[in-house]
């Protein structure tokens, strides 16, 4: 299981996989505000990612895998900054 | 007329120019940055001007033409033939407009659409494919930065996956995972969100990179999907940012030069011209001293030196007159090109020596003949491709433009290797239009059959065109060098080409002329002849056996009335001053009188013809600012 729910958050851990994106949208937008934590994510499927891109929701902890820490969280930042400017 | 305008003009035509040399250039190296840069500024700082004035469309085809341009500086946009086609049509545009707006002070009503014709065709390629360049550099910042220290190759590439490329096992951020050298990453949607993610397993997503890597590893790493990527090598030189102030030109053209107003060169020329003419007048006042003494000898000396000195400035003042050959030149390449898209046939156009330098007379005046020229070379002489596959040549005709120095003279042939003018058919035509009888005709040869294309109402087209059917025969042509002082010559080979040869002169000698009036019409006396202008009293006017005479520095000297000596009427002399010219003819002084002496002119005055070269009396003719043509007198011939 890489999609968890602990105490309102929302951890992916590991790898994730493309089926993950369905149990992700399912927590997201079962209560919307809810944050996901990063903290202890591996390689995100780009599934998971477009889900993350489309509901925007907080994003907390610092990846351990290097390129979704690197790459994939400053551009979903940058991308949802940016969805609440437009927005 | 209105300072703004007029530098607006001058600029606007010179800033046209440039941007089609540069497109020229560009087309046939694309990778020349410096032309690049230079197109961008010329259609940047021609863009700039024309908002100043009421040119709306102008101002959006140039706006189109600019964000075509940033494109293609960014990287974003390979033009293909259809760019280039698109951005040379706004240039010819652009150019016709200018003409527009100075003859009209406005544009023509079709402006509006041709603009909105040219936004289109400059918009549908480049903006779109290029608008996500440049925030994906500006977002790399220091990365980007570091790579071209560091003399990277950076490419920048943009994957939009299928949208059901999950289904297909497919993951585009493992893809971008794997790339090496990787400097930016941005992820986005290709549709906005509806804020749901309504069906997670249909791919909405675009990435764009920027990456260090070698362009051919990311070709080979993307191969997969290689018809959903686009790959943009990135060249530091043109990735700075393009919205820092336009810095005025200084190429080698413009270094160390200095743009004059053409009309103060002709002032200083003017000036000129009146210093020889005071200087005559030190000729006359020698005479008149005392002959051997010291003084008048050294007075000699000084005249001598004086001469010297003012045949140099005259000389210098005429140099600044020269301007080169290209002033003219250089719009034709592009609407050659025009002209022969709108004939259906591929031309290459080839100018050399237009760096060879004319009085500025000359320079503007070759415009509307040599254009007739490759009009005609165009219409008449290049063949259509399938015509000349067929005739054994290849496909592409070939235009020469080719200017060459000719002693004090400069040669200008415009030769094209197309199908020919055949003697025999011209003689035809001539005959079926009455221009020549059928016994002149019979007896001519091939070489004098060429030049009945010269005579007025010849035409050889079958049918007017739009090209070259504009009223304006060979003849008229001929007239326009001619008023140059030049000759228009041709040669043809049928089947081989035409090659017709402008011969002109390189430096007008402009002749100081006095224009008096005699007998109700203006004539012109050179200065060189002329020692003194006088108001004299009719009661100085002594009759003198069958004639009448007046004194004139102690001498005295015969009066003729001028209008007599052309055969005119003359009117009863009034009771106030005459108007007397007194002229030197070997030596001596003879008074002629005029109904009055108007103004003195540098002009540029040819031998007379046709008719007018068998009259007496006539030292040449010359065009006066108004166009009409006013005839110098040869005195020492009318008095002989």
């Amino acid at each position: 299981m890489s999609v968890r729910l602990e105490r309102g958050v929302v951890h992916l851990v590991g790898d994730c996989v493309v089926e993950d994106a369905e149990a992700l949208i399912d927590l997201l937008q079962a209560a919307p505000g809810r944050a996901v934590d990063l903290g202890a994510a591996g390689a995100l499927h780009a599934a998971v990612v477009q889900v993350l891109l489309a509901l925007a929701p907080p994003f907390l902890g610092e990846p351990e895998d290097d390129f979704t820490r690197l790459w994939v969280l400053p551009a979903l930042r940058r991308a949802a900054s940016h969805q609440s400017v437009i927005g | 007329m209105d300072d703004l305008l007029e530098q607006f003009l001058l600029e606007g035509r010179e800033l046209v120019q440039q941007a089609a040399d540069d497109l020229l250039a560009l087309e046939r190296s694309p990778k020349d940055a410096a032309r690049l840069d230079s197109l961008f500024r010329a259609v940047h700082t021609l863009k700039g001007s024309v908002g100043l004035f009421e040119l709306v469309p102008m101002a959006q085809a140039l706006h189109a033409a600019e964000d075509a341009l940033a494109a293609l500086r960014a990287g974003s946009w390979a033009p293909g033939a259809d760019g280039f086609r698109a951005l040379l049509a706004c240039m010819a545009a652009c150019q016709e407009w200018i003409e527009d707006f100075a003859l009209a002070g406005a544009l023509p009503a079709t402006a509006a659409t041709v603009s909105a014709g040219l936004v289109a065709a400059l918009r549908q390629a480049p903006p779109a494919a290029a608008a996500w360049l440049a925030p994906l550099q500006a977002g790399a910042g220091e990365a980007l930065a570091k790579a071209w220290a560091a003399g990277q190759q950076v490419v920048a590439l943009r994957y939009v996956p299928r949208a059901d490329c999950f289904f297909l096992g497919e993951d585009p951020l493992a893809l971008a995972r794997s790339v090496p050298a990787l400097l930016a990453l941005e992820l986005r949607g290709q549709a906005p969100w509806d804020g749901t993610a309504s069906d997670p397993y249909r791919c909405n997503l675009v990435l764009e990179l920027l990456s260090a890597a070698p362009a051919e590893a990311l070709q080979r790493l993307f191969r997969f999907v290689a018809d959903q990527v686009t790959l943009v090598p990135l060249q530091a030189a043109t990735a700075a940012p393009v919205s820092s102030p336009v810095m005025p030109r200084e190429d080698a053209a413009t270094a160390g030069s200095l743009r004059v107003d053409a009309a103060k060169v002709d002032a200083l020329v003017d000036l000129v011209g009146e210093l020889a003419v005071a200087k005559n007048a030190l000729t006359h006042l020698l005479a008149a001293a005392e002959a051997g003494t010291a003084v008048a000898q050294a007075f000699a000396v000084q005249r001598l030196e004086l001469e010297t000195l003012v045949g140099r400035l005259h000389r210098a003042a005429m140099e600044l007159r020269l301007t080169p050959l290209a002033r003219t030149l250089r719009r034709f390449p592009l609407m050659v090109r025009g002209l022969a898209a709108q004939l259906g046939k591929t031309v290459a156009f080839e100018v050399e020596g237009d760096q060879l330098e004319a009085d500025r007379v000359v320079v503007d005046g070759i415009a509307e003949p040599l254009l007739h020229l490759l009009r005609n070379a165009l219409d008449h002489g290049i063949e259509l491709p399938a015509q000349r596959l067929a005739a054994g040549k290849p496909a592409v005709g070939t235009v020469r433009l080719l200017a060459q120095p000719d002693g004090e003279r400069l040669r200008i042939s415009v030769a094209d290797d197309g199908a020919g003018m055949d003697p025999a058919r011209l003689r035809q035509v001539a005959l079926a239009r009455g221009l020549a009888s059928a016994d002149v005709l019979a007896d001519m040869d091939d070489a004098s059959s060429l030049d009945l294309i010269f005579l007025p109402g010849f035409s050889s087209a079958g049918a007017v065109t739009d090209i070259s059917g504009r009223g304006v025969g060979m003849d008229a042509v001929r007239s326009a060098v001619q008023a140059l002082g030049g000759r228009l010559q041709v040669a043809s080979t049928p089947g081989g080409g035409t090659t017709f040869t402008l011969s002109l002169p390189q430096s007008l000698s402009l002749t100081a002329v006095v224009t008096v009036s005699a007998g109700g019409e203006r004539f012109g006396v050179p200065l060189q002849v002329v020692a003194e202008t006088l108001s004299l009293p009719a009661a100085s006017v002594h009759p003198l056996r069958d004639g009448e005479a007046f004194v004139w520095r102690g001498q005295t000297v015969p009066l003729l009335r001028l209008a007599a000596l052309l055969g005119r009427q003359v009117q009863p002399r009034g009771g106030g001053a005459c108007k007397v010219l007194v002229v030197r003819v070997a030596g001596h002084p003879v008074g002629l009188e005029v109904d009055a002496v108007r103004d003195w002119l540098n002009l540029a005055m040819r031998p007379p013809t046709g008719l007018l070269a068998q009259m007496r009396g006539v030292l040449g003719t010359a065009l006066l600012g108004d166009g009409r043509v006013l005839l110098v007198l040869d005195i020492a011939g009318l008095l002989a």
